[in-house]
């Protein structure tokens, strides 16, 4: 058993995803805890010429588990197997691939799991994961019990690490080992179905400008685009507004949607639901723009700003841009 | 082909929690409801059982007795029996447990589908579904917001980062479903009463097979410390102010954060 701290890295497209830097950068921080190294289990297409310069971030070695791009669980036997006795901690990203993977080693290696967290860090010889339970009310703090098994798989939301960057050094990339047989390779993909307009990866933006059923229609959400332009950020949404077509669904915002952290985060024409709230509370500044002075965002935002959206939106994305200008 | 959707007994959405002095979620006093993202799972199975694809619909959950009532309710909605695995050992159970603790009653149901929710409102980890896939070894087919059974195979359509895909695995398998499915139907009256007369089993432990000693005490997870989130700086209002007025206290607010 070592101190390593494993990390699934994703490519796709011939890229690692941003999960992938900034878990290579969060396994580093908890291997210099841990007095282990950093190890990318990397998978998707890409990952073979990929996973090398994940070292640049902070991995040591790479272990490519496949570079096909495939359903991700289809690369569980190859992680089970990397993973098995392996290190003290596996991060996963808190996406629906990395969720799905990070089961699988939970199920078949018999691993305590956590998250996903918004801090980590190795104390005593294990790792120690904070998070927000319950809709946000309570913030827990938990370790593995004593004798149970390790590495210790643990969840980790976009944004917790940021991707260190100008580092010069190359991951030692090996291939993994034997897999066992499982059914979990089972998956195919059977029918593949492009949508027209590209859509951004709102995981990965660090401003967020965000419209609910208040924003009226698609065309509503021209000024939030605007904005989002001038700020350097993404445009998401409710599920209010993905419900009704005016967006797709891959840029709603809560429960059943991603789980954001940005560190500027706008919503304009959201309420503030629950199901809303727990996937963008973690956004370092929460800025609401509503017309109803009561709407519950106003209970949690740092910024409330009590007005149309209509004209609030426009004057705020002009000023910006003459400041930049300036 | 048979479907057994596994649900979970959460706090209701909204109420107020608090811990117990050895850090449980104290359930006391706290309205259950059925985890809303289980009533999608619902939902896609009747819908299926509706079609006359799926013939016969068994939930199954563990919890407290009074889980039962989520159980009851589930079959209000539909279906046609269902399996409480209730046991003193599984109080503290962690995402591993319940997983271990699901499969050996699956193995038992030995279901085409085993069906779940995509996440549950108070942990959401969404780790269970593919633990249990693991632990049975069968494929698991997660995310779904629709699921589709032809030919021995199962099919669920998933948002992808461009589009959508339809991910298809042989059958059994164990899959989850969002709530793109559809808005979840209500128990009828009739429906609240034809459920009292459907045939609901109580399971222990040792009815699984399974003793403490199999399930690591009842976790592989321990939680050390519970506390209130920190408390924020109170929120600042820009209000009554024409939108120039106003969007330049928002420019200055955001340019005091570096943000701009
Ligand atoms: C199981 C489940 C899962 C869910 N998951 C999600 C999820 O992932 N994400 C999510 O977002 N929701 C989710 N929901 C839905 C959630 O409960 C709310 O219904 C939804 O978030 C409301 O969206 P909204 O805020 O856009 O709309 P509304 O609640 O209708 O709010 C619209 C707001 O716009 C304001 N407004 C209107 N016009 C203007 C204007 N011109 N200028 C300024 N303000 C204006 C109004 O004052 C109002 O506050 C989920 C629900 C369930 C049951």
């Amino acid at each position: 058993m070592s101190n390593d701290i494993l990390f699934l890295a994703e490519f796709s497209g011939g890229a690692p995803a941003r999960s992938a830097l900034e878990l290579a950068t969060g396994a580093a921080e908890l291997a210099s805890q841990s007095g282990g190294s950093a190890v990318a289990l990397a998978y998707g297409s890409g990952a073979a010429s990929g996973a090398g310069a994940l070292g640049a971030h902070g991995a040591a070695r790479a272990i490519v588990l496949g570079d096909e791009d495939r359903p991700a669980i289809t690369f569980a036997p190859a992680a089970i197997a990397a993973v098995r006795d392996a290190g003290l901690a596996v991060l996963a990203p808190a996406t629906p691939n990395g969720r799905d993977l990070a089961a699988a080693l939970v199920g078949s290696l018999d691993l305590p799991a956590f998250g996903p967290v918004r801090a980590v860090r190795v104390v005593d010889g294990a790792v120690e994961s904070e998070q927000a339970t319950l809709q946000g009310s309570v913030i827990t703090t938990a370790r593995p019990a004593d004798g149970a098994p390790s590495p210790s798989v643990v969840l980790v939301l976009a944004n917790t690490f940021t991707p260190a960057e100008g580092g010069s050094g190359t991951a030692e990339v090996t291939q993994t080992g034997d897999a066992a047989e499982s059914a979990l390779a089972k998956a195919t993909v059977a029918e593949s179905h492009e949508a027209e307009a590209k859509v951004v990866n709102l995981e990965e933006a660090t401003v967020i400008v965000a419209g609910g059923r208040g924003v009226g229609g698609e065309e509503g959400f021209g000024p939030l685009r605007d904005l989002a332009e001038a700020l350097g950020g993404a445009v998401g949404a409710s599920r209010a507004a993905a419900d009704a077509g005016w967006i797709p669904y891959q840029l709603q915002i809560g429960q059943t949607g991603k789980v954001v952290k940005p560190s500027l985060y706008i919503g304009a024409g959201i309420s503030g639901a629950i199901q809303h709230r727990v996937g963008m509370q973690t956004a370092e500044h929460v800025v609401a723009i509503n017309r109803d002075p009561d709407a519950p965002i106003g209970e949690f935002a740092d910024l409330f700003v009590v007005g149309d959206l209509f004209e609030i939106i426009p004057a705020l994305t002009d000023e910006i841009r003459r400041r930049k200008g300036a | 082909m048979k479907i057994v959707v596994c649900i979970k007994q959460v706090p209701a959405t909204g109420a107020d929690k608090r811990y117990t002095d050895d850090l449980r979620l104290d359930r006391t006093g706290v309205e259950a409801i059925i985890n809303p993202l289980d009533e999608y799972a619902i939902e896609q199975a009747l819908r299926l059982a509706d079609a006359g694809t799926a013939d016969a619909v068994t939930y199954l959950s563990m919890g407290p007795d009074q889980a039962s009532e989520a159980l009851r309710r589930a079959l209000a909605m539909g279906g046609d029996d269902a399996v409480l695995i209730t046991d003193p050992a599984l109080a503290g159970a962690d995402e591993w447990t319940t997983a271990k603790v699901l499969a050996a009653a699956l193995d038992k149901l030995a279901p085409d589908v085993a069906l779940m929710g995509m996440a549950s409102d108070d942990a959401r980890g969404s780790l269970v579904p593919g633990a249990v896939a693991a632990m049975r070894d069968v494929p698991l087919l997660s995310y779904g917001s629709e699921l589709a059974l032809a030919d021995g195979e199962a099919r669920v359509r998933r948002l992808s980062a461009t589009g959508y895909d339809w991910i298809a695995a042989p059958l059994p398998v164990v899959a989850t479903v969002t709530d793109q499915v559809g808005e979840p139907r209500y128990a009828s009256l009739k429906g609240i009463m034809a459920a009292k007369r459907k045939p609901m089993e109580t399971w222990s432990l040792g009815d699984l097979g399974l003793s403490a000693d199999d399930l690591h005490g009842a976790a592989l997870t321990k939680v050390t410390d519970a506390r209130a989130p920190e408390e924020k700086p109170p929120t600042e209002r820009i209000e009554n102010l024409p939108a120039p007025e106003a969007a330049a206290k928002i420019a200055d607010w955001l340019a005091a954060r570096k943000l701009i």
